[in-house]
């Protein structure tokens, strides 16, 4: 009998004093937590993204409710999303976080950046980069998908050597800026229902050099800077849009147009639809 | 002071826990992605291990030595490495938020190390006193940590290399984790008994 009480007493008691220390514990430590922390998070997308500067969602929706940081509104969320964390957190100011989307300023596909070495080398653009990449032109995409694999939506694909970015799907965290050893992704400001046109290179070169490595580079002929009201501006012989400013779209349309080498892009607010055909 | 130095090294490098006793295998090949994560996991097992020996030994010694009850010493210690982690977690958390945040995550995972409750299970059979099994629980987290560093930053560096497609993921790791045992059975030559 007393084989079997000894050890039943023994453990029973060791256990049941963690517990009771555990138990006591609990209640002394006790990290007091704010019930509008959950509700935000709950309401953020979750992605982890760090665009808002904070490691992830959970450390940016503690800060906001702690009031250590004025909650500006959390950019892959959303519009709806944002109004309702307002809500919860009484801020009676309305908050507008302009839905910002990366765009990637290279347009050539495979042929038409030319290649005058064959790479062997790790299939990462950041391997490639170092030496000199495995295309001919210095600033144009590589193609081995680095920002891809960064994103944390899914945003990116690959088609033909081109990069695509899905507006829709696209929450502008801006992972793929530090991940592009090029620094081909921009982000801009875009709103919805407008169709938005892209400088697709980023070739600072003269027209000259451009001409040489591929056929789809700006050549800086300032055509579409002439346009009536032109949103178009030269800098670093290369063509730039203005996205802070309202553009209409007839005159992006008209620069685009006019664009002899087809570097103006349009892009949709559908998925993978860059219009090349023009 | 000799016998602590002995054990000290003999634990970190020659009777590794990991790469010689192939224990706490799970969070080495999980947790050993990047330098930054292995780190904190080696820190919070380093941490937790020698909490456990030394509280590990307090309750064998005293309690269960002196009804006889050995064979309870798994089920003893695997309640104290859990209520310990349950412990440590809630301490840090209340007073240090910035370790928390680095730490934490990896707090709930060590629960189910095997590592710990066999430098525990160790710390028995090897009939430590109190100090040496506090030295060995200190120094089996220390090897670990110091496994766990070299395989993130052996892997980190895989990154930039093209790898042949039949050995690409899991394979090149666990190749990878028995050279790096092989290597650390080198080490057995360091000590002349």
């Amino acid at each position: 009998m007393e084989q079997i009480l000894i050890p039943i007493l023994v453990l029973g008691l060791t256990g049941f004093a963690f517990s009771l220390l555990l138990a006591l514990l609990s209640k002394k430590l006790k990290v007091e937590e704010d019930p509008r922390t959950a509700k935000i998070l709950e309401l953020l997308p979750g992605l982890n993204c760090g665009a808002c500067g904070f490691s992830g969602c959970r450390a940016y929706a503690e800060a906001v409710v702690s009031g250590k940081n004025v909650f500006s509104g959390c950019l892959p969320a959303g519009d709806q999303a944002n109004k309702q964390i307002a809500k919860t957190l009484d801020l009676t100011s309305s908050i507008s976080a302009h839905k910002q989307t990366a765009i990637c300023h290279c347009g050539a596909k495979e042929g038409e950046k030319k290649a005058s070495s064959r790479y062997l080398g790790p299939n990462t653009c950041k391997a490639a980069h170092l030496i000199g990449g495995a295309i001919d032109c210095a600033y144009g995409c590589l193609g081995f998908s680095d920002c891809i694999e960064v994103c944390p939506v899914g945003a990116i694909t690959l088609k033909q050597g081109l990069i695509y970015v899905d507006i829709e799907k696209c929450g502008g965290c801006g992972k793929c800026l530090q991940a592009c050893p090029r620094n081909l992704f921009e982000i801009v400001p875009i709103e919805k229902g407008l169709t938005f046109y892209n400088i697709a290179c980023a070739n600072k070169d003269t027209a000259l050099e451009v001409k040489k490595v591929c056929s789809k580079g700006c050549i800086s002929c300032t055509v579409c800077t002439k346009v009536e009201n032109s949103p178009y501006r030269m800098k670093d012989n290369l063509s730039a849009i203005d996205y802070t400013k309202e553009n209409t779209q007839e005159t992006l349309e008209a620069g685009k147009n006019k664009c002899p080498t087809k570097c103006i892009v349009k892009l949709d607010h559908k998925p993978q639809t860059i219009d090349h055909r023009l | 002071m000799k016998d602590l130095i002995l054990i000290f090294i003999s634990t970190l490098l020659i009777n590794n826990l990991v790469l010689s006793y192939f224990l706490g295998i799970c969070p080495f090949l999980g947790v050993s992605g990047k330098i930054e994560s292995a780190f904190g996991m080696g820190m919070a097992v380093t941490f937790v291990m020698t909490l456990a020996t030394s509280i590990g030994w307090l309750i064998y010694n005293l309690i269960l030595v002196k009804f006889g009850l050995f064979y309870l010493e798994y089920v003893v210690f695997i309640l104290v490495i859990a209520s310990l982690v349950q412990i440590v977690e809630m301490f840090i958390r209340k007073y240090s938020s910035s370790l928390y945040q680095s730490l934490g995550i990896y707090l709930p995972l060590i629960t189910t190390n095997c590592a710990i409750l066999g430098s525990a299970l160790f710390m028995v059979t090897r009939n430590y006193r109190f100090l040496e099994a506090v030295v060995f629980g200190f120094s089996g987290g220390l090897g670990f940590s110091l496994v766990l560093l070299i395989m993130a930053g052996i892997r980190e560096e895989i990154h930039y290399v093209t790898i042949p497609r039949v050995f690409q993921g899991a394979a090149l790791t666990l190749i990878t984790a028995g050279l790096l045992a092989l290597i650390f059975m080198g080490f057995a030559g360091l000590i002349a008994s």
